[in-house]
């Protein structure tokens, strides 16, 4: 177990390798400087030339490639062309709202999709269940973009229950902070529950027809204990994935509800960083984000030992 | 019976009371709902216009304009002008204090006008023409020139890319690079920058106000707001909503189709910008294409303007046909010269010309970008019309920050949509410089446009302007299609608040 955990882990090195290099390159290869964006509409073509050369700009890709692997070697990830600050630092700052939010949208995202997913696997067939699936098909099929807008129409601006946009720190109190975040919670949270519902669902269906849900129930278990007690457990697995990837999804992907709300968090960093070519932070937010996907996928793949005790890792 | 006379005086009293003059009444911290990000907080360093949109309630000019867009003294007193033309000595208000306590003088002065002079794109141009700057005494500075010009005094005193005065301190310490401490003689001290939440500045206490009265961006400038946040929400539909529910006190350049409903809005106004730009098509007349003049013109002949226009800004209070480089606003400056070769909608003088060129169907690389959506707007309806007419274009759709830099490639384009935003001086417009994306250089413009720089007599440099006007439709140097106005939202409680092109909070307040 140690062993598989410490392969997995040093196994991150030549992906974050790849990672780096991939995001450098593609990045650089996309039109677009962030000297043009600094000088501004009016500047002159030299006026750009004379800042691109300032900032270092004009030095030859791989030669920027190689100081910028030797930062990385440091654990520098470098400095934000546009923030006046180190980059490590800028995702620092960002990791808060965005870390919360994730939390918050899979917490929803969960008490709302697994048990969808169960009694509609329990009911199937009937009209609840058809009833819960066609709400879920709905959930999936908004873009979470349309659903936060939606969130703000109604919460916001008719009923007035929670700001329109922008995040409360937590150091001005987490009931503000709270309050910050259950509408872009909700709109990214939603989507999630219903791809989780609809997995759970389905897991389940496989589960419930299975041989031991016959035996349990010939031997005169309860409805509760044969649903909530086995099929559960073992319908856990495809569910668990998917959280897990939901999770992983949700840091990166809240790119578009950090910008329609108005919070300052990682997916708005990447966001304006990708718009203004501020290239140290998108490398290091691609880097960070690469990192959590392969943590949550770690933990992921541990967490099978919980639900199905046949799995083993050597 | 004497309490009914007294309360009938005093309901009278009241309803008389009740229309006179509001009195500003400070405190309060105002959110202005942004639409993005500055770039820099060093005025000197660039040109995009949220960057002076906020500096400038921290940092000051020698000049600033009044109503009529004429330079007035700001941080200067006055000046005298000597030598033909040549020498300007600028006599600096005294007891003017920077935010970090120290009192402006001429120490700080000329080193901030040389800076700027060699950085800021309107410095440059004019720095030409500059021979040196010097001090003389605490409060005196002279400006020797190597020949005269009718625009230091309007560069002075431009907002944009605007010659701030900084302390000489913080200047060194910045060297070549961005200055790294935002300190002025401004109304509001800048506080805090927290990138994607907010730039917080506050009320200067020991801000030292001109005395004579408010006159367009100049005069008595008091900041009755605690605190300003500008809040960047680069979601429109976010910033609208935030307005319509008080989080917001003013929502920038909302989209303008919104105009009806925010009419109906209780405790909101809408507040139409104009002039606020035009929008245009730059052609490309260093390489390719459009280097023929025939092609140029057959361009120029076959568009429509009214339905581009309809395209892009939706509703009809917010463009206008106008085919002058300066506002109608500026009577000084707006001309009709050359106006019978704007929207002529003609195909058929079009055709002829694409003929006579040898056209043979060779795609027009034409550069637009989604993120301006009435720039993108404005080109797909021209698109249309070009084809029909015969040309073939080939639309790229690309974001802003690869339009900027494509277009500092001839090589990539023969077309390429921007706009070109108000500015004073028709000297200083960029709408008509050689060394810009674009490269309209063309000998007889460019040596109106020296003269124009250099000419002090207002008659002259009108005559030489309309010319100048005359020959961007002749030799058809940008495509201009329209006015643009831009919309912003206002809540009812923001007081004293004047819509001008250029954004400012000073002498307003909140009235609750």
């Amino acid at each position: 177990m140690k062993t598989y955990i410490a392969r997995r882990l040093l196994a991150l090195i030549p992906v974050a390798l790849v990672v780096a290099t991939v995001a450098f390159v593609l990045i650089h290869l996309a039109p677009g400087d962030p000297a043009s964006i600094i000088a501004g509409p009016d500047a002159t073509p030299e006026d750009v030339r004379k800042l691109e050369h300032q900032l270092g700009l004009d030095r030859p890709l791989p030669i920027q490639l190689v100081q910028w692997y030797g930062h990385l070697l440091q654990g520098d990830l470098g400095r934000s062309i546009f923030l006046r600050k180190p980059v490590t630092e800028a995702i620092l700052d960002r990791v808060e709202p965005t870390l919360l939010l994730t939390v918050f949208a899979i917490v929803i995202a969960v008490v709302i999709g697994v048990p969808a997913g169960v009694i509609s696997a329990r009911y199937h067939n009937s009209a609840g269940d058809q009833a819960l699936m066609g709400l879920a098909l709905v959930g999936i099929s908004i873009p979470n973009f349309l659903a936060g807008l939606l969130l703000i129409l109604a919460f916001s601006v008719w009923l007035g229950w929670f700001p329109v946009a922008g995040y409360s720190p937590l150091e001005s109190g987490w009931l503000a902070t709270l309050r910050s975040l259950v509408l872009p919670a909700f709109a990214l949270g939603l989507v999630q529950s219903a791809l989780i519902a609809r997995i759970t669902r389905s897991s389940m269906l496989d589960v419930l027809r299975e041989q031991f849900i016959v035996a349990g129930r010939a031997k005169g278990l309860g409805e509760r204990a044969v649903v909530y007690k086995h099929a559960l457990k073992n319908a856990m697995i495809p569910t668990v994935t998917v959280i897990g990837i939901s999770f992983a999804v949700l840091v990166s992907g809240a790119v578009v509800i950090e910008t329609v709300f108005n919070i300052p968090g990682l997916g708005r960093l990447i966001i304006s960083a990708v718009l203004r070519r501020d290239y140290p932070v998108i490398q290091g937010v691609v880097l960070c984000i690469a990192g959590v996907y392969m943590f949550v996928n770690l933990v992921v793949d541990l967490s099978y030992i919980v639900f199905d005790p046949r799995v083993r890792y050597q | 019976m004497t309490r009914i006379v007294l309360a009938c005086v005093l309901v009278l009293g009241l309803a008389f009371a009740a229309p006179a003059q509001e009195q500003p009444k400070p405190g309060g911290v105002l959110k202005a709902a942004m639409i993005g990000e500055p770039p820099s907080l060093d005025l000197h360093w660039t040109t995009a216009v949220i960057v002076q949109q906020i500096t400038w309630h921290i940092y000051e000019t020698l000049y600033t304009y009044d109503k009529g867009f004429n330079p007035i003294p700001m941080l200067a007193e006055g000046h005298t002008i000597a030598d033909g033309g040549r020498r300007y000595t600028l006599r600096l208000r005294q007891g003017v204090k920077f935010h970090n306590g120290k009192e402006m003088t001429s120490a700080d002065v000329v080193p901030s006008l040389n800076r700027w002079g060699r950085m800021a794109t309107p410095g440059k141009a004019l720095w030409k023409f500059v021979e040196a700057v010097e001090a003389k005494g605490p409060y005196e500075v002279v400006i020797h020139l190597k020949e005269p010009s009718g625009s230091l005094l309007y560069g002075l005193a431009r907002p944009n890319n605007g010659a701030a005065i900084y302390p000489k301190e913080v200047m060194d310490a910045a060297g070549d690079g961005q200055v790294k401490e935002f300190i002025g003689t401004g109304p509001y001290r800048f506080v805090e920058h927290k990138p994607d939440r907010h730039i917080k500045v506050a009320r200067f206490k020991d801000y030292v106000a001109r005395t004579d009265a408010p006159d367009g961006y100049g005069g008595k400038r008091v900041a009755y707001f605690d605190e300003i946040l500008f809040i960047p929400v680069p979601d429109v539909s976010v910033r609208l909503a935030g307005v319509e529910t008080g989080e917001y006190h003013y929502g920038q350049q909302i989209k303008q189709d919104q105009y009806d409903r925010i009419k109906t809005m209780p405790g909101v106004s809408a507040r139409v910008i104009r002039p606020s730009a035009w929008s245009t098509a730059v052609i490309n007349h260093k390489q390719g294409l459009l280097t023929d003049k025939r092609l140029r013109q057959a361009l120029q002949a076959a568009l429509d303007m009214e339905p581009i226009m309809a395209a892009g800004f939706g509703h009809k209070d917010f463009y206008r046909l106008d085919g002058a480089i300066m506002f109608p606003e500026q009577p000084a400056w707006h001309t009709t010269a050359g106006f019978d070769l704007y929207n002529q909608k003609n195909k058929a003088k079009a055709q002829k010309l694409l003929r006579e060129a040898g056209y043979a169907g060779q795609p027009i690389r034409w550069i637009t970008t989604q993120e301006y959506q009435w720039m993108y707007k404005n080109a797909l309806v021209a698109k249309q019309q070009l084809e029909e007419a015969g040309f073939k274009i080939d639309l790229q759709v690309v974001d802003w920050a690869t339009l900027v830099q494509r277009r500092n490639k001839p090589e990539l384009y023969e077309v390429f949509s921007t706009g070109f935003t108000f500015g004073p001086d028709p000297a200083l417009a960029t709408s008509v410089q050689c060394n810009w994306p674009g490269w309209w250089c063309h000998e007889e413009k460019d040596r109106l446009m020296d003269a124009l720089i250099k000419e002090t007599d207002v008659k002259k440099r009108r005559v030489l302007w309309e010319r100048v006007q005359q020959l961007l439709h002749e030799d058809v140097g940008r495509i201009k299609f329209g006015d643009y106005f831009t919309l912003d939202a206002v809540r009812r409680e923001l007081r004293g608040f004047q819509s001008t092109p250029e954004l400012y909070f000073w002498n307003a307040w909140l009235a609750k």
